[in-house]
């Protein structure tokens, strides 16, 4: 009985002192200056922002920032952005995390990704490179930190700064900024840690240090007409830094989305061309046609290509144009109150 | 023996306490619990896909072009109408007027829903629905399509119901009421870029019981991405459902979505409704029809007016009542009546505690709905999501 009490006691002792023992500590951990980084989340962004650089470039413009961020790739000092209109040659100032600050040679940009590699000599300076993670597929919901100079808060030698969120989705999405519509056929990392003015061109990295992402502009989704803050996954941009650093060739482009053969599939819709493009309703369906031989009838309401939504007569147009004469489509539809799925082989439109 | 197990209990507790100061990593734990709450509830989240729609919706004040009206030189005006517009739809078209919204244009990307029960019904938010689209299709996790049916709605918490002819649909679990604390971790997810899992926003529980009771607020991004998405918390148990929602009504609630304020309705509200909804009836918040002497600051509330036609009217409240209690709450003061009668729908029965000169007397009141009128004169249409906030001392 008594020793039971007794380890009670003890333990009860140990709990207070040990309580007690973190009060001590606890306003010395949070002295102005730096301190050591202790968990897991300080430790990463400690690690990494050494590798970001700040990018500032030509001004004068009132619509664009003239600064952003950039993430440096080789010992050598390469520099990969955003392929930024304010970057141009004898123009564009890189500023490492100590402050100092080095003129950039540009490298030719990516078109298609929309970036593009800096080089800078930081003469005898060793230079902490970052590897671009090549995975493909980052669960949603997985944690991230995006490094980036959001809105030019940090001068000089001020660290850049750190937010954090999770990835929202890894999707394709319409993209829109300023007004127009911008043409990118990739994923894009889509996350809920903000992207500010600035933060273009920094890191997006996963809680186990992988380097995973390059923070875009800000632009608009179509999917939802509401800005969204992305990153382009770096499995994406390491092909083109591999060809420029190294001297690594990119294997034969693929075929580009649009096919040069026109398809025939014998649907009709009732289009009647007003301001906003109706629903994609079948009016007519072709004798001896691939529609006809899947079985598609008039009134059928077109809802799917493949796992294209068609909303529309112009987007049924435009989802066409993915595909080739011989490919086999699956055609979504809905007739009455069923919607059916059936699969329907393209020919190849006659001359 | 038992002195060494003493010991050894000393070392744990001493060596436990040590382990409390080394760094926490909660972080690194909480992704996997994150990631296997979205798995938990993804079979019960679905997309919403709809097509064509009458009513148009106008940024800014412009003025409504029908849709069939050439838009060049040279085009023929339609022969035909598209299947599917009954002549009564067609009616319903003539009496609703074009929508505005200043600056935002809804886009007609597809939405979420939340599966409520396993034969089909679908909680979609009102917004999804703005367009009055003449074919709406439900996806859910599993692939399968299926064309739905519109049910009936809760204007005050931006809610519809749709139903898919569907067996055995998984439904999540919900959360009760107690269950929600404010500063814990909330998810909310949703269908919007069409992958095959769900899209996530993280945010923490703002606060409980907004907009008069109806719902959660988060600090997660709420937006068309994920309008009529769950909000989950971290066991992947469903707290509410996300919809644009508003204090002032000056804008559709969806506009706040860049602004660290969501709001999602409380599902456990939300159950007790179905059967209503379910027979196709739209609720709307109830509407006392009085306005209270701002000079009076309680106990009790003094009406100063009562609206003609109003379920106050038709009681037999008068100028110069005193409202000492609702369903045996007493009132504090005007704030106090307004909240209490704001919580509540149309058509529900409260009873009130009237003193009057000649004595206290107990009413019954049956509210009415909220009116047209009473929503958002010259401002956004109640139809875009808008909750219809009445400005201090206007009519309750």
């Amino acid at each position: 009985m008594s020793l039971s009490w007794g380890f009670a006691a003890c333990c009860l002792i140990a709990f207070v002192g040990s309580a007690t023992a973190q009060d001590e500590t606890y306003g010395q951990d949070y002295a102005f200056e730096d301190r050591a980084p202790r968990t897991p989340l300080e430790k990463l962004v400690a690690q990494k922002l050494p590798s970001l650089v700040k990018i500032h470039g030509a001004s004068g413009l009132s619509t664009i920032d003239p600064y952003a961020t950039g993430v440096i790739v080789s010992a050598q000092g390469h520099i990969l952005t955003l392929d930024l209109i304010m970057i141009q040659k004898d123009q564009t100032r890189v500023v490492l995390h100590d402050g100092s600050v080095y003129h950039a040679k540009l490298y030719p940009s990516d078109r298609k990704l929309g970036v593009r590699l800096l080089k800078i000599d930081a003469g005898e300076k060793k230079l902490t490179p970052l590897v671009p993670s090549t995975r493909t597929d980052w669960s949603h919901g997985t944690f991230v930190v995006s490094l980036g100079n959001s809105f030019r808060l940090a001068e000089f030698s001020e660290k850049i700064s750190a937010t954090f969120g999770v990835i929202t989705a890894r999707a394709r999405t319409g993209l829109r900024y300023r007004m127009s519509d911008v043409d990118y056929a990739g994923e894009l990392l889509i996350t809920d840690a903000p992207n500010n003015p600035g933060q273009y061109g920094g890191g997006l990295f996963t809680l186990r240090g992988e380097w995973i992402g390059l923070n875009t502009r800000i632009m608009e989704s179509k999917e939802t007409n509401t800005q969204i803050s992305a990153a382009i996954p770096t499995a994406d941009v390491a092909p083109y830094i591999d060809h420029l650093v190294r001297g690594i060739r990119a294997p034969a482009e693929e075929a580009s989305d649009e096919p040069e053969r026109a398809v025939f599939h014998g649907i009709s819709l009732f289009d009647h061309g007003g301001r906003q493009s109706p629903p994609a309703y079948v009016e007519r369906v072709a004798r001896n046609s691939p529609a006809r031989k899947t079985g598609l009838r008039p009134d059928d309401l077109i809802v799917r290509l493949d796992e294209y939504p068609v909303r529309s007569c112009a987007e049924f147009r435009k989802v066409m144009r993915r595909f080739a004469p011989d490919q086999v489509v699956e055609v979504t539809f809905k007739r009455g109150t069923r919607v059916l799925r059936k699969s329907m082989k393209l020919e190849e439109a006659p001359e | 023996m038992r002195w060494s197990l003493l010991w050894l209990s000393v070392a744990v507790s001493c060596g436990g306490s040590l382990a409390a100061q080394a760094p926490t990593d909660e972080f690194l734990h909480l992704e996997p619990v994150l990631q296997a709450a979205i798995r938990k509830v993804t079979p019960s989240v679905v997309t919403i896909e709809t097509f064509g729609g009458t009513r148009r919706l106008l940024a800014g004040g412009g003025s409504a072009v029908p849709d069939d009206a050439p838009s060049g030189p040279g085009e023929k005006p339609p022969e035909k109408k598209p299947p599917e517009k009954k002549p009564d739809e067609e009616k319903k078209d003539e009496k609703l007027p074009p929508l505005q919204q200043a600056g935002f244009l809804q886009a007609q990307g597809s939405t979420t829903g939340v599966v409520l029960t396993s034969d089909g019904w679908i909680a979609v938010s009102r917004f999804a629905l703005n367009y009055d689209p003449s074919t709406i299709l439900v996806t859910t996790a599993d692939g399968k399509s299926y064309h739905a049916r519109r049910g009936g709605e809760d204007t005050s918490r931006g809610l519809a119901l749709v139903k898919i002819d569907a067996q055995d649909l998984i439904v999540p679990e919900f959360v009760p009421p107690d269950a929600a604390r404010v500063g814990q971790w909330t998810f909310v997810l949703g269908r919007t870029f069409g992958q095959e899992e769900p899209s996530v926003h993280m945010g923490i529980l703002s606060a409980v019981g907004r907009l008069f009771g109806r719902a959660l607020q988060t600090d997660a991004y709420t937006s068309p991405a994920n309008y009529g998405g769950p909000m989950i918390d971290i066991q992947g148990r469903v707290l509410g459902i996300s919809v644009p929602l508003s204090r002032s009504g000056r804008d559709a609630g969806a506009e706040l979505y860049d602004s660290g304020i969501g709001f999602a309705s409380t599902i456990a509200d939300i159950m007790p409704l179905l059967s209503r909804m379910k027979a196709g009836e739209t609720l709307h918040r109830g509407w006392l029809g009085v306005s209270t002497v701002t000079t009076y600051l309680g106990p009790g509330a003094r009406l100063a007016q009562v609206a003609e036609n109003s379920a106050a009217a038709a009681a037999g409240l008068e100028r110069g009542d005193l409202i000492l209690s609702v369903d045996t709450v007493d009132v504090r003061n005007s704030f106090h009546l307004q909240s209490l009668i704001s919580s509540k729908m149309g058509g529900d029965p409260v009873h009130l505690k009237v003193g009057r000169k000649s004595g206290t007397v107990g009413i019954t009141v049956f509210l009415k709905d909220l009116p047209e009128s009473e929503r958002q004169p010259q401002k956004p249409a109640e139809e875009a999501g808008v909750l219809p906030w009445e400005e201090e001392d206007k009519k309750k």
